[in-house]
């Protein structure tokens, strides 16, 4: 039978371009032993580590050798997990399943990226790397590499969103306006979180419109920064985490599924797959699946905030409608109500979100940490003005459709 | 023999990856003092360890370690390990036999606990042995870069 599990201490770095400060190393270890202190919990404590980031980004292969000694982990458990850019929401239900299962007692779940550890501009080095190594297959169904790299790979993750948000614009009728207010909402949102990056107090759609369109339908102003950043948490069984936390974020049901790959933008060259990117059957499966494990029947009613993954801002409509916040097609009209503000109805992405803070290996982990600062009443000038029971965290990744789906609550709800 | 259809080739990456790592501030300080002949370590202000070349974290005790713990050491030491290379790779994958064997020593420096890895010169294969008293030797200009240590001779 599995146990009762709940996270009891959150930590994380300022996020920005660039750490030259500290090595690889010592940026993990800030946000580990920020979230052990969050906790009160000493490194003696910890049974056990689960950790990641994206695999083949920052150059370093096994960088969990490396940094093992700099996290408190001498003598632990340590797994290192890689989905993409679901790492991070990878890294933590590792994290529940080490201890939900008896194995441990407590277990330190963190995840980074530390993009400027990289010559070329942003995350180009990384996903270079990421690319080629997933896209090799590719040709064998007959396309050169050459052409592989200009048309999938560089433009990163926004060469495979841009067809994503064109096939959503197309089947919801929502049109770049919305983008413009997604996009502006994390920026506002960001600036209430003092550990996000792209932070603009104010923003408006209208700041957003004015920016240069980069790659239609998206403009610089749209699209997510490559963020140094760790973040971490700090996961006990039932009775340490009572004896710890006032109020512990418990875990209440997760999921992880993942539909046909359609890595390249849905062309595909093998005759099968998904043919519409934003179709993402993976995330309504992950979320059915882990509302059942949460008991929660009505997840329009019974989840107060998400944090949804958003490097781009079609992709908040998209995943949250998957994850059944909203009808199909309908999610740009509750944002046109103001329903998705920090003080709306159903607030996404409270902490900015993805959209202003992107430490890629880290980010899905962090939509599940900001949810439990939301549940502990710790998320201070994000908090949103009511009592938050349940919350929803999501990851996208994998290459492009792999999902994470983790529901966090006030109670263990069993 | 493979026909065409049954391969694929691919002879170059169509891209270079290129890194710049960040030390961190205890490696900058070792790597900057090499340009004045000097090697640092880090003791840790809890447990004593000293670690060569210096961290910013004790992996025994889980204590912090800054700037202030970095210490001298004296480029004195003991091979507590070796061995013996007779070929290199010649960069294309292949071995190329050495004109001279080489000898890569582990070296715990006075004062030091953890050891470094070094080319140990002045010394014939034969006569190497674990407990040697070895000493730093410097290339003639140092520059504050790792190549600044050149290898170890005995003393
Ligand atoms: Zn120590």
């Amino acid at each position: 039978m599995r146990r009762n599990v709940a996270i009891i201490g959150c930590g994380q770095t300022k996020h920005s371009s660039k750490r030259r400060d500290v090595n690889l190393a010592e940026m993990v270890s800030e946000a580990v032993y920020n979230a052990l202190e969050d906790a009160q919990v000493s490194p003696r404590d910890v049974d056990a580590f689960v950790v990641g980031n994206m695999q083949g980004f920052g150059g370093i292969a096994q960088p969990e050798q490396w940094l093992g000694d700099s996290i408190g982990a001498p003598g632990k458990s340590v797994i290192r997990i890689a989905t993409g850019g679901t790492t991070g929401g990878s890294v933590g239900q590792g994290a529940y399943y080490t201890v939900a299962s008896g194995l441990h007692d407590v277990a330190v779940a963190v995840a980074w990226e530390k993009h400027s550890d990289s010559k070329e501009a942003g995350a180009t080095t990384g996903l270079l790397h990421v690319g080629l190594g997933n896209f090799f297959h590719a040709a064998s169904y007959g396309l050169s590499l050459k052409n592989l790299v200009a048309t999938s790979a560089v433009g990163a993750a926004a060469g495979v969103a841009v067809y994503q948000a064109m096939f959503y614009m197309y089947r919801s009728g929502c049109s770049i306006e919305h983008f413009d207010m997604v996009a502006a909402k994390a920026r506002r949102n960001a600036a209430k979180n003092k550990y996000a990056h792209l932070q603009w107090p104010g923003c408006t759609q209208e700041d957003i419109a004015k920016t240069e369109m980069v790659v239609y339908p998206f403009r610089y102003g749209h699209i997510c920064p490559a963020s140094d950043g760790a973040s971490a948490i700090v996961v006990a069984e039932e009775n340490l985490a009572r004896k710890k936390a006032r109020q512990p974020a418990w875990f209440k049901g997760l999921a992880a599924y993942s539909d046909e790959e359609n890595q390249l933008q849905s062309e595909n060259f093998g005759g099968v797959g998904v043919l519409d990117p934003s179709e993402q059957k993976g995330c309504w499966m992950s979320a059915t699946k882990a509302y059942e494990m949460a008991g929660i029947k009505d997840p329009k009613k019974e989840i107060d905030i998400a944090e949804v993954y958003q490097p781009f801002p079609s992709q908040e409509l998209i995943f949250a409608e998957r994850l059944g916040l909203f009808d199909e097609g309908t999610a740009w009209m509750a944002l046109e109500k103001g329903e998705t503000d920090i003080d709306g109805r159903m607030p996404l992405d409270p902490s900015g979100g993805v959209n202003a803070t992107n430490a890629i290996g880290s980010t899905a982990l962090q939509r599940i940490l900001e949810c439990a600062l939301q549940i502990m009443g710790k998320a201070e000038e994000h908090q949103v003005p009511r009592k938050v029971h349940n919350a929803v965290a999501h990851g996208w990744g994998g290459v492009t459709s792999y999902i994470t789906v983790t529901v966090l609550g006030d109670s263990p709800g069993r | 023999m493979k026909s065409k259809s049954e391969i694929v080739e691919v002879k170059a990456l169509p891209f270079a990856a290129g890194f710049n790592w960040s030390t961190g501030f205890q490696m900058q300080r070792f790597i900057q003092e090499l340009a004045n002949r000097k090697i640092l370590g880090a003791k840790c202000p809890e447990c004593g360890y000293t670690y060569v070349p210096p961290r910013s974290r004790c992996g025994k005790c889980y204590t912090k370690i800054g700037e202030e713990n970095l210490i001298n050491l004296s480029g004195k030491g003991t091979l507590v390990g070796y061995t013996t290379a007779y070929v290199k790779l010649d960069g294309q994958g292949n071995f190329q036999d050495l004109e001279e064997p080489g000898i890569i020593g582990a070296i715990k420096l006075e004062n030091a606990d953890s050891t470094i890895f070094m080319p140990l010169e002045g010394i014939k294969p034969r006569d190497v042995t674990e407990g040697l008293k070895v000493e730093v030797q410097w290339r003639e200009e140092t520059k504050g870069e790792l190549a600044d240590i050149r290898c170890f001779k005995p003393t």
